[in-house]
Order: structure tokens, then sequence, then C-alpha cells
């Protein structure tokens, strides 16, 4: 009670930057660029030469971080006080990836030579406890140690940071994959799509137990249950993509089906974002209400 | 521009906060565990072979092909990935009291070498089996390229190693084959497999 009051004490008043309208705004506009690219391969009568198609799907990796970079870091400077760590947060969770992440879930955890054959209940738990477990902890040490919590002044501050991270994280994945698999240009756009869903749906996850944990000084399970729940919608979308692109297979072969990928990550972002957002305010109004209406925005 | 309240950056963390720290970093380690068991428990899950007439058992990777219709007495494969499967392979040569194993392994050698690209010999060596017998070891490498001329794909070096033991006047040869590339890696399976073979 004594820490609430102090809490209270010390509050004021910021300008800040809404979040998660922005955030709604890069995924549908990453949503429709994959959406084109499903169409157009499926449309046009011939396969782009591989001298300009490599170029472009390598391209297609840095489009989050451009609509990222536009949308959410350089209005900050316009405020007098920006979320100066966005691009820390971004870059140390990169490079977390590269150093720790992928090399940890590709040959440690060597997911590829057993997951993708186990049945889809295995798989999701499979995934959850390697590549989910993983992601999920990787980012949040950097939140932790980077923002939390000099950083967070606001609630929405910690989903404006979980965004970075999972921007930064999911750039080196995409960026990795696609290098090595050098896949046709609309395939690397769902792979980008693919990836930056999965890493923001588990960040929203995790943003939401900082939220409660920092300024809700909720109960100490709480924090841990969100990163759980995280890794676990990080193992869902990671074992359900593949089902959803692949074809049924038949004795005539299999023929991949995109648009069913497609509209799966685009349900998969819209949902744990939903669901997110809807913790995320009801939280904010139960605390609006119990400490008599201070603040009257929910940081939409 | 829009307004929400916050609180300064220079408060202290609670005790509570501290504690779902501490439990965050608990549940990250318990996980990374659990996955570790859980990989462990997959990629090492088994299948038992039987075989009454040759009198062999054996446990061999739950994932791989078994398959019985060859001379041999069985083989295993692993059917997962592009590119040579990799594969163990057992047979039996009925021998007689003075047959010596090297010239069993220059037999075999003789008639690989009319159907492998680039068979080559790269040598002979002792070998302890877990039962602590000895046996004879001899690897080899050849040139394997996919079968399938719509593949297209690009020839690959294979290693071997098979390792012939004579019991109850029969050759025993366990034959293990596999991509160069991922050799001393599968040597593990091997090895797995040699110590729950029994004949």
């Amino acid at each position: 009670m004594q820490n609430t009051q102090q809490i209270q004490n010390q509050a004021e008043t910021y300008a800040f930057r809404p979040v998660w309208l922005r955030l709604t705004v890069q995924m549908a506009a990453l949503s429709l660029i994959a959406g084109v690219a499903v169409l157009l391969a499926e449309v046009l009568p011939f396969q782009l030469e591989p001298v300009i198609g490599r170029p472009l799907s390598i391209l297609l990796v840095v489009v989050p971080v451009l609509f990222w970079l536009t949308l959410s870091v350089l209005p900050e400077y316009r405020f007098a006080r920006p979320r100066r760590r966005l691009i820390g947060v971004a870059v140390v969770s990169c490079l977390t990836a590269s150093a720790i992440g992928l090399p940890l879930v590709e040959s440690f955890y060597v997911v590829d030579r057993w997951l993708p054959l186990q049945s889809v209940f295995a798989r999701v738990i499979g995934y959850t406890f390697t590549a989910g477990i993983v992601d999920v902890g990787l980012k949040f040490v950097v939140l932790r140690y980077v923002i939390y919590p000099q950083g967070l002044r606001v609630r929405s501050d910690a989903v404006a940071y979980a965004f970075a991270a999972a921007v930064g994280y999911s750039f080196y994945l995409n960026l990795a994959q696609i290098w090595r698999m050098d896949p046709t240009w609309d395939v690397a756009a769902l792979t980008v799509l693919a990836t930056t869903t999965i890493q923001l749906a588990s960040s929203l996850f995790i943003a939401l137990g900082l939220v409660e944990s920092y300024f809700g000084d909720a109960f100490p399970l709480v924090l841990p249950t969100n990163l759980f729940v995280a890794a676990i919608a990080a193992g869902i979308i990671s074992a359900l993509y593949p089902g959803f692109i692949s074809g049924v297979l038949t004795p005539a072969g299999s023929a991949a089906r995109p648009l069913f990928g497609l509209a799966m990550l685009v349900a998969a972002w819209c949902l744990s974002m939903g669901l997110t957002y809807f913790l995320y305010a009801t939280s904010e109004r139960r605390e609006r209400e119990a400490f008599g209406g201070r603040g009257d925005f929910d940081g939409v | 521009m829009e307004f929400e309240t916050g609180r300064s950056p220079a408060i202290q963390i609670t005790p509570r906060q501290r504690w779902s720290i501490a439990f965050s970093y608990a549940l990250i380690v318990i996980g990374l565990t659990l996955g570790v068991n859980q990989r462990d428990s997959f990629l090492h899950q088994t299948s038992q072979y039987n075989n009454f007439e040759a009198g062999i058992s054996a446990s061999y990777p739950a994932r791989w092909l078994l398959d019985e219709s060859d001379a041999n007495i069985f083989r295993v494969r692993d059917m997962s990935h592009a590119g040579y499967n990799t594969e163990i392979e057992v047979s039996s040569i009925p021998v007689g009291a003075d047959a010596a194993e090297r010239n069993l392994l220059d037999r075999i050698s003789m008639q690989r070498a009319q159907f492998l690209v680039d068979y080559t010999v790269l040598g002979y060596d002792a070998y302890s089996l877990p039962d602590e017998s000895q046996a004879i070891a001899m690897s080899y490498s050849f040139v394997w390229r996919d079968a399938s001329p719509f593949l297209n794909s690009v020839s690959s070096i294979v290693n071997g190693l098979d390792i012939l033991t004579v019991r109850r006047g029969q050759a025993l040869v366990i034959s293990f084959r596999a991509d160069a590339a991922v050799y001393d890696r599968e040597l593990q399976t091997l090895s797995a497999f040699l110590d729950n073979l029994q004949f």
C-alpha cells in the first residue's frame, strides 16, 4: 500500500505517442504487401529472374523495420519526452537473436530434425518449449535490462518497447532464413509476415506481463504466466503455419496454398492483438477506477 | 497529441516485482530444460526389431524406415531429409571355419566397386563391440547421385563403415553409411544401435 501511495505521489502527465493504432497499421501494411506478392505470383505467368528476385526478397526483410522506423520511431522525436530506447531495444534484440536465439534453436535443439514430423499437438508443445521459450526468454531479458523499470513511464511504453524487441528479433530471423533458403519473393513476403507475427504475438504477451507487474504491482506469478502464454502463442503459430501453407499430400503431389497461410497469419496477429489489447484496456480501466480517475487515456 | 499519466522513472521496483522477475527467470530455465528433455525423447526414441530366424534383435531410431525386402537381414534408413539417407544395414554371410575376416571385407569391396561410383576403401581397423568382443572395421567412401533425373541434384560424398564379426559359422556385417557432411554426427546413432544389438 505504501508503494502504491508512493507511485501516486510521483505520478505526472506526459504527452505520449499512441501505440496500438500504429502497431495495427504496420501489421496491416505488412499483410497487404504479402497479399499483393502472393496474388501477383498467382497471376503473373512468369517467374522473376534470380538476379531480380533475390534482391527483392532481401528487400522484403527490411520492410517491417522501415515501417517501424517511419511510423513508430521517428514520430517519437516530435515529442518533448520520446521513448529514447526504442532503437537500442531493437538492436540488442537483433544481436541476441543472432548470437544466441537462432544458434540455440537450430544447433542445440535441432528442431528441424524432429519437430516437423510430429503431430500438430506435439508440434505445438515442441515449438513452445524450444523456439518459443528461447525467443520469449531472450526478449524478456533484453527488456528487463534495457528498459525495466527506468524506461517505463506509461503503460503504452511497455507495448512500444516490446514491439521494438519483436521487430529487431524478427529482422535477424528473417534475414537468416531468406538468405539461406533463397525463396521466391512471394514466399519471402509470407516468411517475413510469419516471423513478424510470431514475434509480435509473443512480445505483446510479454508487454502485458510487464504492464501488470510494474504498473499494477500484480501477484508475482502474473509476469511468468504471461511469459508462458507468450511462448505458447509463438508455439501455436509456428506449429500451425506450415500446415496451412502446405497443401494436402495426394498421389499427384502437393501444391502450396499461400492464401491459406496468409489468412491464417492475419487471423493470428488480429487475434493476439485483440486479446492483448482487451486485457491491457481492462487492466488500465481497473487501475483508473481504483485510483479515482487519474489518467484519462488508454494509450490507443 | 494525447496524454497519459505516468510515473517517475526513479521509482524502485517493489518486492513483488522482484519476485515476479525471479519467477520469470525460473520459468525460462524450466522451459528450456523441458525443451531439452523433449528433444532427447523424440530424437532417441527407438523401435524394436526381432528376427528369431537369424537370432538378431536390435533397437533402431523410431523415425527410420525398416526394410527387410533385400538380401540382407534388414536395413533401416532415415528418410526424413533430402539427399543421401543415412542407413544401417545388417547382413550375414555363411563362412567356413578358416575364413579370414579381411578376405570377407575384400570380397564385399569388390562387389561394391562394380556399382558404386568412385568407391574407395579408406582403411581397416580393429573394432571393439559393446560386449567387448573384437571385430574388424572397414571405412570407405563413394560418390552418390540421386537416381531421379528430375531432381537435378548435385552429387555428394558418402562415408561408410563396415563392422564385421564372425560367430557360430556366420559373419555378421553391420554397414553404416551417411553423407560425409553429417557422418560424424550420425555416428552417435550407430553407437546407440550397436549398444542394443544382440546376436
